[in-house]
């Protein structure tokens, strides 16, 4: 074991931490030898917290290049986690905004007692551990393991089942693709602090468009640069679950607000048109998957039928053509997902204030106009709180469908993550590599959701 | 594979009945596709809901009754629920209770529970391509989950008055399943993949005779794709492991070393021989010849099945425990089905043949005497010639001792059903060898899954079968060598 350099690293990261918070602290106004002390503590025991239970593996002489780089990225990771949480802790801007909001339990109806919002909070907290917590948990440890399912026999892996999914095969993507996001966030961060002191105006505002592009370049050079990591058998799985997962956002949610925006106009029927509409949401991932095989199956579906009988034509078969299977399984999941969409956009539609689209109509705004700057603001809360929904469904529901649609064919074009990690860990008995794989997906979803709330959410509405 | 089957074939019936009620036919519509068929086995599926009869009571060591769990839930179930009534009926010891799963992955996980639990059940139905791993199989405890069937008929010619078939069990699936010099499990259900013609559209195509060989089918589906009577291809078969593991077999070669992890266990896969080259080759010709159709996902029972139920193609390659069921196909459709050997390599120097597929029912260790003689008597009375030729004529499975098959013949039932004969025809013209015999080997159905990826590779992105069947040996080595890591 490489003990030197296992020691070293850590201490590093307590050093950093120490000297990052101590600074942190003095700025707040605290001082700096209690930020030093808990930057020095926070900093030891994140990184420990990781290590420790993998017993410092990945410092063994056996570990692999990538696997030593990504236990030390693992240590700076728990690191900043850790010195994140004590920043803070330490600002008392951070507690007046908890205050603010109201997730602070110094005040309220319990006023300070310890005990009694734990206790009304027990029966939460027990399921959570018990069917949450603890399944997470053991995922974590199967992720290090050579395990079966049905087998009691176990063999350690260290990080093997996550260092085998990385490449990193196309390093200079990955390596142009970072330093092209290092450049464009600094670039922003540089034109935010300018744009603080401009006047308001038509420069301020091409300015700031000039930013929001700029930053949604900046996250499509991040996941160019993820995809540049892993080997050419994992990066297949996060392109088709990035082209699938984007498809069916984006296409689930501009479709439901074209059709929200046309079912909400006043015409006789139009509630029991609305109640119609609703009805795939009632529908089940693998029945959808069923329904269109049944139509669009080139051998044997109806579509084909009729073409075939009608026109004599044939019908392209989306089971062996990589393009039309993701189409397919997008379209499909579009298709279960726009019940839902509707209730929240047909509900929203009905909140979009009148007297703003009566003062448009003043201003003599024409519909396309009124649809673009008074109803899309004013559905942004709900358009956010769809994303997160849809991305949920698109990211670990759509599995169901696409066992039915295309069985994750042809060749894996229709595997997405979720798809891959099942047929691993059941059909394939690799609980190791299948809880791997899942904690790799889970990653995923954070730092996504994470990157939600602050560009997308930071535009939202509330309208107060 | 069976739940798979089973929703393509909820599909397939939906398929089915619109397509009937579009054409105006009023034919046919029962035999759509909700089918007592499948075989070799996949695993692909876990829901985890046994049928929920006799859950309550499970004890297998209580002396009141034990307990017989197969992963059937539709009339194969029933049919087993009978016999097991017979059985009782004429036995004195502790009652047979059987309980359905609705897959072998299932079955097996739930008995690795209960076995913990110490209220196991005391037949367990699992599927050849597992059978190493039920071999290596133990409990939480570290002892051995199953007990060798001939180990503990030991010698004796009856049990409880009931006969021991073991003897008497027809030689490719005495072979597949004596491992050890040792018949280990009690062969049930069992198949060959055979071939099925529809003769009406080979007629209308003017073509005559039977392909026994690639090159003959190649050449005869080349004609009847040139003939008016050409559907949109000639020949379908599911892209599953089974296929290439009877291809391989044919060709006298073996999938893995130590004799097929026969001598020794295996420790070497060889997904990228020139039997196994050579096939991937032929299949990836045919279908770059227009003669073969991809149905486009991996174990596609159904939607094989249903294109030659549909008379989409003249040919299909399939389970034979399907045979009945395709012939009645084309009795409800009005056309000819006639069920032939699977073709095989002209080129093949080496002597093989086909191998079986299918499941065996697994005795389960450190039974009390008494249940455990119960449970023996039980496996034979299931295969009883009556019963096992009864369980033939019901299902399409081969009948599975010498002496049903004498019964059968002796009732004119290979007279009346010709095609039924095949399989076993097949199974018998195979030289007995290790290649034939068929290969043991951990993680089998994980390694198999690898195969079929790279089959569908090769077909859909056209891609040269000797290289990316490299790449498929390489990655199911690893998994090989992970497993023995654990077992070896």
């Amino acid at each position: 074991m490489n003990v030197p350099l296992a020691i070293a690293s850590v201490a590093l990261v307590a050093v950093v931490a120490a000297v990052l918070l101590a600074q942190a602290a003095a700025t707040f106004g605290r001082s700096r030898l209690v930020g030093a002390l808990s930057g020095a503590i926070l900093g030891l025991a994140g990184p420990l917290t990781v290590m420790l239970p993998l017993g410092f593996c990945t410092f063994e002489q056996a570990a692999t290049t990538i696997d030593r780089w990504f236990g030390l990225s693992l240590i700076a990771g728990a690191g900043y986690v850790a010195f994140a949480l004590g920043r803070t802790a330490l600002d008392p801007a951070a507690q007046a905004r908890r205050r603010r909001r109201g997730d602070d339990v110094a005040h309220g109806a319990f006023g300070g007692n310890p005990i009694i919002p734990w206790l009304l909070l027990a029966p939460t907290l027990i399921v959570l551990v018990v069917f949450l917590y603890w399944p997470a948990l053991r995922t974590m440890r199967l992720s290090t393991q050579l395990a079966r399912l049905g087998a009691p026999r176990r063999g350690e892996r260290c990080v093997t089942n996550f260092t085998e999914l990385i490449g990193p095969d196309i390093p200079w993507l990955v390596m142009s693709a970072t330093a092209m996001a290092a450049l464009l966030w600094t670039s922003i961060w540089f034109a935010r602090r300018h744009l603080a002191d401009s006047p308001i105006g038509p420069a301020r505002q091409r300015v700031e468009s000039i930013t929001r592009w700029a930053s949604t370049a900046a996250t499509g050079a991040v996941l160019l640069a993820i995809a540049g990591i892993w080997t050419a058998d994992y990066r297949a799985v996060f392109v088709v679950t990035m082209i699938i997962s984007f498809g069916t956002v984006a296409g689930g949610i501009s479709i439901a607000l074209g059709i929200a925006y046309l079912a909400y106009q006043p015409i006789r029927g139009a509630g029991l048109y609305r109640t119609l509409l609703v009805w795939p949401y009632a529908i089940s991932p693998p029945i959808a998957g069923l329904l269109f095989f049944v139509m669009f199956d080139a051998n044997s579906g109806i579509i084909e039928h009729t073409l075939d009988s009608v026109f004599g034509l044939a019908l392209p078969d989306y089971r062996t053509n990589a393009q039309l299977a993701q189409f397919v399984v997008v379209l499909a999941s579009i298709w279960k997902t726009l019940g839902y969409n509707l209730l929240f956009y047909i509900a929203g539609l009905q909140t979009v204030p009148k007297d703003q689209m009566e003062a448009a109509m003043l201003d003599g705004a024409g519909s396309l106009q009124r649809f673009r700057y008074v109803v899309m603001p004013a559905l942004s809360p709900i358009t956010f709180f769809l994303i997160v929904t849809n991305l949920t469904y698109a990211f670990f529901e759509t599995y169901g469908t696409i066992e039915y649609l295309t069985a994750g064919g042809p060749a894996g074009q229709t595997s997405v993550a979720m798809y891959e990690i099942i047929q691993t860990a059941i059909p394939g008995r690799d609980l190791g590599r299948g809880a791997a794989q899942s904690l790799v997906l889970f990653g995923g979803v954070v730092a996504l959701t994470i990157w939600q709330f602050r560009s997308t959410g930071r535009r939202v509405s509330y309208g107060h | 594979m069976i739940p798979q089957r089973a929703r393509r074939s909820v599909a397939a019936a939906a398929c089915a009945a619109l397509l009937i009620s579009a054409c105006g036919s009023d034919s046919a519509t029962e035999s759509g596709g909700d089918a007592p068929e499948e075989t070799s086995a996949d695993a692909a599926t876990t829901e985890t809901t046994p049928t929920d009869e006799n859950s309550d009571d499970t004890a297998a060591s209580s002396g009141e009754q034990i307990d017989v769990w197969i992963a059937f839930t539709d009339e194969r179930l029933d049919w087993t629920e009978q016999v097991a009534a017979d059985f009782n009926a004429q036995s004195d010891g502790p009652d047979v209770v059987v309980q359905g799963f609705e897959d072998y992955e299932s079955l097996f996980d739930a008995t690795l529970l209960a076995f913990d639990q110490g209220e196991p059940p005391a037949v367990v139905q699992y599927f050849e391509a597992a059978t190493t791993e039920a071999r290596d199989a133990v409990g939480g405890n570290g002892n051995p989950l199953f007990t060798s069937i001939e180990t503990a008929i030991d010698g004796r010619d009856e049990i409880n008055g009931v006969e021991v078939i073991i003897d008497d069990v027809v030689t490719a699936a005495a072979n597949y399943y004596t491992i050890d010099g040792t018949l280990t499990s009690m062969p049930w259900n069992t198949s060959s993949s055979t071939m099925f013609i529809n003769r009406s559209l080979l007629e209308a195509a003017g073509i005559d005779g039977t392909p026994e060989t690639w090159d003959d089918l190649q050449s005869m589906c080349e004609a009847y794709m040139a003939s008016d009577a050409a559907t949109d291809s000639c020949i379908t078969w599911p892209n599953h492991s089974w296929f290439l593991e009877q291809s391989v077999a044919q060709q006298g070669a073996l999938l893995v070393n130590n004799d097929n992890g026969r001598s020794d266990r295996a420790s070497e896969v060889m997904l990228d021989s020139d039997a196994m080259v050579d096939y991937v080759t032929f299949w990836k010709e045919m279908q770059a010849g227009g003669l073969y159709t991809y149905t486009g996902t991996q174990r596609d029972w159904g939607g094989t099945y249903d294109l030659f139920a549909a008379q989409e193609v003249p040919f299909l390659v399939y389970s034979s425990s399907d045979t009945t069921l395709l012939t009645d196909e084309g009795v409800a459709g009005g056309f000819d089905v006639e069920a032939a050997f699977m073709p095989r390599n002209a080129n093949a120097t080496a002597g093989g043949g086909n191998i079986i597929g299918g499941a065996t029912l697994w005795l389960v260790d450190g039974l009390a005497t008494e249940d455990q003689d119960t449970a023996l008597a039980f496996m034979n009375f299931l295969n009883s010639p009556e019963n096992a030729a009864d369980w033939h004529r019901v299902t399409g499975y081969i009948p599975i001792t010498n002496a049903s098959i004498e019964l059968l013949e002796a009732d004119g039932w290979f007279d009346e059903n010709p095609n039924s004969a095949i399989a076993n025809e097949q199974l018998a013209a195979a030289e007995e060898s290790s290649a034939t015999a068929g290969a043991l080997v951990g993680n089998f159905v994980a390694i198999r899954d690898v195969l079929t990826e790279g089959v569908e590779d090769i077909l859909v992105n056209d891609l040269d079968p000797a290289e990316r069947l490299g790449d498929a040996q390489v990655e199911a080595q690893k998994l090989l060598d992970e497993y023995n890591e654990l077992f070896g």
